[in-house]
């Protein structure tokens, strides 16, 4: 294959559309090529785009399968960068390789989950799933990889734990939970934005949820906190008890 | 990330973003920070390895191995390489079109074979893929590729074909299908505003 057809393949090869010895000589080019890699990052983050816009809501099972497995998963250690001879040989090719890590940790073979899945169970929970909670699946994943979005976590009184994710590139701010502990009778989480400590309503978390996220209501232009207080069966317009948490926003 | 914090004559680093510090603290053993990531991915890992295995049986256990294994590689993200999602995006892709091209491989020349059985279905996956796209922005910016570049993009990306199927399928020449990837892929990253 000629460089001229090697150059034309970085479409392909950041949509995975190469078979194996394809993506390897594809790789070794590559590694020459500072254009073909940097058109290749770029891709690899257009088509990361087409991932988000897909996104679908897990089965409840999933988290706790996934979190269960973790302390029998031994984590690889850093890749210990090796001293350069001569510093002219400090940034190889190989660092500026796209995403080689993960062809690395692919290559390893693959964890046995022996997971049983019951088929008609998924295929239910599938009907189920609400084209909101689609949306929202998707609009968390960009929310989160948003270049500014920023990060906030905090206890709540009670028990529990929130993490508030705002971009305000994006104009949204979403509130990540877990270990939420039930609450008495119909009673609800509702969320707030917090304009200088006047509490604006921002939405309810699904009853019965003790783990996941919630996509706020209106843009967090303007608020400096997000706040989640327990509030009777549909909520409330203004809170009816000091608030659970506050975290800045 | 480490480069931004050195800072001196390296050059400009993105500041790194939410998902990029929850990596590093996951690199670490941190199990709040990978539930984190947990909520703000799983979506969207889920939902590219049901594109591309289709069995929901299947597809979760891809989207739960991709997500073990970025609990595993965390300290492998190099930010200079890409952004966190990227690179998650790219760890679920490989290992769902792993799932069915090993699938695949017993069967041989059924691909051939298969591929024409399905070949209505790239409009019942267009269709698909274009009824969840909530993401207006992706919507919109799919629209403005051609038709052969739209399909190129939709049967590699979200079937998991490789370009010698997508070819066959689409019956056009392979130096079609990797031109149309390569500017349709284009296309979408100068629609989007993707930068790296």
């Amino acid at each position: 294959m000629t460089t001229v057809d090697l150059h034309t393949l970085t479409g392909a090869y950041a949509v995975g559309a190469l078979s194996g010895p394809e993506a390897e000589a594809f790789r070794r080019h590559m590694a020459e090529c500072e254009a073909c890699a940097q058109e290749v990052r770029e891709l690899s983050e257009t088509a990361a785009r087409l991932a988000l816009a897909v996104a679908e809501v897990p089965p409840d099972g999933l988290r706790e399968r996934v979190m269960a497995s973790l302390p029998e998963v031994r984590q690889l250690p850093p890749e210990v960068a090796v001293v350069p001879l001569h510093p002219a040989a400090r940034r190889g090719p190989a660092r500026r390789l796209p995403h080689l890590a993960a062809a690395a940790c692919l290559v390893i073979a693959g964890i046995a989950t022996g997971v049983a899945v019951d088929a008609q169970h998924r295929a239910d929970v599938q009907h189920r799933r609400s084209v909101r909670a689609e949306q929202q699946a998707a609009e968390l994943s960009a929310l989160t990889s948003a270049p500014d979005a920023t990060l906030h976590t905090g206890a709540l009184k009670g028990g529990g734990t929130a993490t508030v994710v705002a971009s305000r590139s994006l104009g949204r701010a979403a509130v990540l939970f877990h270990d939420l502990p039930a609450l008495s009778g119909s009673r609800v989480y509702e969320l707030w934005y917090s304009h200088g400590g006047t509490m604006v309503p921002a939405g309810l978390v699904e009853p019965g949820r003790t783990a996941g996220a919630a996509v706020l209501a209106g843009a967090p232009t303007g608020a400096d906190g997000v706040g989640i207080t327990a509030e009777p069966h549909g909520g409330s317009p203004a809170p009816t008890g000091a608030p659970l948490v506050v975290l800045p926003v | 990330m480490r480069a931004a914090a050195q800072g001196g004559p390296a050059p400009a680093q993105p500041l790194p973003g939410a998902l990029e510090s929850l990596l590093e603290r996951i690199s670490r053993g941190d199990r709040e920070a990978f539930d984190t990531l947990y909520t703000a991915v799983a979506g969207s890992v889920l939902g590219l390895a049901r594109r591309v295995v289709r069995n929901p049986a299947q597809s979760e256990e891809v989207a739960q191995e991709v997500l073990i294994e970025v609990w595993r590689c965390a300290s492998r993200f190099d930010a200079r390489q890409g952004s966190a999602m990227a690179w998650i995006m790219t760890l679920a892709h490989r290992r769902a079109v792993d799932r069915v091209r090993s699938a695949q491989a017993s069967a041989d020349r059924e691909v051939r074979a298969g591929v024409r059985d399905h070949s209505p279905a790239f409009d019942e996956v267009s269709e698909q893929v274009e009824r969840r796209l909530e993401r207006e922005q992706v919507r919109r910016c799919l629209r403005q590729l051609t038709e052969l570049q739209h399909e190129s993009v939709t049967l590699a990306y979200y079937r998991g074909y490789t370009y010698q199927e997508t070819a066959e399928v689409l019956g056009v020449a392979l130096g079609t299908v990797k031109t149309r990837l390569r500017d349709g892929l284009i296309r979408l990253r100068d629609c989007l505003g993707v930068s790296s």
